[in-house]
């Protein structure tokens, strides 16, 4: 643990009682800073949205949570302890943006690879087969799915994992209105059965509709954090959207 | 939706993870492509095989001299498989690539590294379909073992086992090159090049530097077709197999370390140089293992069966100096025909070179150049011949025991064929290939949907 996480790591009942926190996570690559010291905790059971534009550091930053990628400082504490990278897989699944996973198999047998890792039966598959529409197209290789079927299957294999923490990078992107709907309702009632949502959202209206509090990011850096209310209170714009808060905060 | 049982995050069957490893293997072209053009090489290379070999037969038909010399090991397996060997040098790469580069390139990888699989497991049972592959791969060449059977060919089983076992461990050698290659790049054709640079550059190091002097000599020896070459003459060298494991094991250790996108790259070399130290002890306790064993059914890498017995008894130490430059053809005579044998039998035995310095060119003036001193029990005396039937006498001369008596009937009698593999050329060229191809769009079938999935799935 470094310095600078060591003194920001708060072992209180008040942080035990949040799922995650972040601390001090920073990023570089090159001379290129992609997270600067960006600290948050995640609260159980709650949606929570990674609000920022294009190249905000949002994936960066997820990736970093989920130790697919190296961080150069900060830590990452679950329920008042600190995760050593090999743990990090223990409670938390990251779902990429834009990923077609062995896309030479068929759909099922993608989707049969996770039930059988997590031990999942056949009843619960189906049934969140049923719940993302993705029967449809389970005799067809990945290669094969347009993008929507292919968000689809991402959200399949989220499901599946029996992790605390889901992390989802842009979970509405390719889907039309309809879709993003229905979508938006199965991730609330993943979070309503006690799973806490960390999703990486770069459209500010999905974002309004789906999420609880909301972590603004901008170059790297955390430029607020709170519920819509908080944030309103924040900026001083009792009524302001997301967006015109996002844009006076950044 | 309920919330699923978090336990069963920690640890999870390896069976579904190596199904998807062979579905992985199986569901590319790469695999396939290298059968279909294996059928025409191995094909080829077995039907001249087997020609050249039904002529030296038709030469020896009535002269046992000829006959003996006349092995299917020789003429017929190991051209057969040279086959395999270019198309594993060159094609195999791209096969065992394909198992870990797919997944870096259409970032599958990193849901598979947050799967509750060590990585050890991972790079295990890519290890395993790669295996699998080369099981696949060897299909055309077992073929053409089984059609010189029916031929009426004769085969060994122990070094037919022997240049099976060589061709798996050299396979696996370059899958876990390969895979080594394909952790460290981010394209898979980064990491063909990688391999390649391994298998061609061994091919540059055989032909630029074997027969060279000194350090240039010990450089020629890491050339990875040397591995095959001993299982090749029918050595079971126990030294040489557990160098080659040692190598596979530590490719396959340097993909494990480089294969998690989330370790540091410090880390990971401080990590890769441990893991090199370890290798290069394993293979220099490796090299100290002289224990081999002649498989051949001519036992040509052993001195006749009762010099074998009368030599084991000799209990002093045996030292041996040759006064030959190592890149000197009567050198490479003498170690095949004598020191080699000499070493696996004689409990204690010592061959040291002269002067390290010394060189075919500029030998002239040395008196003493292309003697052999043999020296045993406090007696020595010198030699010049690179022939066990002139060395074998002397050693006994200098031990003090008399010359044993040669068993009757140990003499490997030969297996001359007339035949010709002209009928096997449609199996190669046509009927193999067809096979292949019905195997390759059998295994791109759709698998069949459970229909609970479709009955509770629906249609969005």
């Amino acid at each position: 643990m470094t310095a600078s996480t060591a003194i920001a790591f708060d072992p209180t009942a008040e942080a035990a009682a949040s799922s995650m926190q972040v601390v001090g996570l920073s990023k570089r690559y090159g001379e290129q800073r992609a997270l600067a010291d960006i600290s948050f905790d995640v609260r159980p059971g709650e949606v929570l949205g990674l609000i920022g534009p294009n190249g905000a550091g949002k994936t960066t930053l997820m990736e970093t949570i989920a130790g697919i990628l190296a961080a150069d400082a900060g830590n990452v504490v679950w329920r008042g302890k600190p995760l050593s990278l090999a743990d990090r897989r223990d409670v938390t699944f990251y779902l990429p943006d834009g990923l077609r996973p062995w896309d030479d198999q068929f759909v099922l047998q993608v989707v049969e690879f996770f039930a059988a890792v997590y031990a999942r039966p056949e009843r619960e598959v189906a049934a969140i087969v049923r719940c993302a529409g993705l029967a449809a197209v389970l005799g067809k290789r990945v290669s094969a799915l347009s993008k929507g079927y292919g968000r689809r299957l991402m959200l399949v294999l989220a499901l599946i994992t029996p992790h605390p923490l889901l992390m989802m990078d842009e979970p509405f992107d390719g889907f039309d209105l309809r879709q993003t709907r229905e979508i938006m309702n199965v991730l609330r009632e993943v979070a309503a059965g006690g799973r806490t949502l960390l999703l990486a959202i770069h459209q500010l209206i999905d974002a309004e509709r789906v999420c609880d509090r909301f972590v603004l990011l901008a170059d790297g850096r955390l430029r607020g954090i709170g519920t819509l209310d908080e944030l309103r209170a924040r900026t001083g714009k009792p009524s302001a959207r997301l967006e015109d808060m996002f844009l006076a905060l950044t | 939706m309920r919330s699923p049982d978090t336990a069963a995050v920690h640890g999870a069957p390896f069976r579904p993870l190596l199904a998807k490893e062979l579905r992985g293997a199986l569901s590319g072209r790469a695999l396939w492509t290298m059968l279909l053009i294996l059928c025409p090489l191995v094909g080829y290379s077995f039907f001249q095989a087997v020609s050249l070999y039904g002529e030296a037969s038709a030469a020896a038909k009535d002269q046992t001299q000829l006959a003996s010399g006349l092995s299917p090991l020789d003429g017929v397996l190991v051209p057969t498989f040279g086959a395999l060997y270019v198309a594993v040098t060159l094609l195999f790469p791209f096969v065992a690539i394909r198992t870990l580069g797919r997944e870096k390139e259409t970032g599958a990888l990193r849901l598979l590294v947050q799967l509750p699989y060590r990585i050890p497991t991972l790079i295990a049972a890519k290890m395993t379909a790669i295996c699998a592959a080369w099981l696949i791969a060897i299909a055309p060449a077992l073929s053409a073992i089984l059609i010189w059977l029916l031929l009426g060919g004769h085969l060994h089983a122990a070094e037919t086992a022997n240049l099976l076992l060589g061709h798996l461990l050299y396979g696996l050698l370059i899958g876990a090159i390969a895979l080594f290659a394909a952790a460290i790049s981010e394209s898979s054709a980064t990491a063909a090049i990688i391999t390649l640079a391994f298998t061609v550059g061994s091919w540059v190091l055989d032909f630029a530097l074997a027969g060279q002097p000194g350090v240039l000599e010990w450089l020629s020896r890491l050339s990875l077709t040397q591995t095959l070459r001993t299982f090749e003459q029918g050595l079971l060298s126990i030294g040489l197999l557990l160098g080659i494991v040692a190598a596979i094991c530590g490719f396959a250790a340097l993909a494990a370390i480089w294969l998690h996108p989330g370790v540091a790259v410090r880390t990971k070399a401080i990590r890769s140089i441990t893991c090199v130290a370890l290798v290069t002890v394993a293979l220099a306790l490796a090299t100290q293992i002289r224990l081999s064993i002649d498989v051949t059914e001519d036992r040509r890498n052993s001195f006749p069966a009762a010099d074998q017995r009368a030599l084991a008894e000799l209990r002093d130490p045996l030292v041996i100096t040759v006064h030959l430059a190592p890149e000197d053809p009567r050198y490479v005579d003498l170690r095949r025909n004598v020191l080699s044998k000499l070493e696996r039998v004689v409990p204690r035995v010592t061959v040291r070179l002269a002067g390290t310095g010394q060189s075919v060119v500029g030998s002239g003036s040395d008196e003493a150049y292309g003697e052999i001193e043999y020296a045993y029990g406090g007696r020595s005396t010198r030699s010049r011949s690179t022939s066990h039937r002139e060395a074998l006498p002397i050693l006994y001369e200098l031990a003090r025991r008399p010359p044993p008596t040669p068993i009757a009937g140990e003499d490997y009698p030969g297996y001359p064929l007339v035949t010709s593999a002209q009928a096997a050329l449609p199996w190669f060229f046509g009927a193999l290939p067809l096979l292949i191809i019905i195997a390759w769009w059998w295994s791109r079938r759709p698998p069949r949907i459970p229909p609970r999935l479709i009955e509770e799935g629906g249609r969005p």
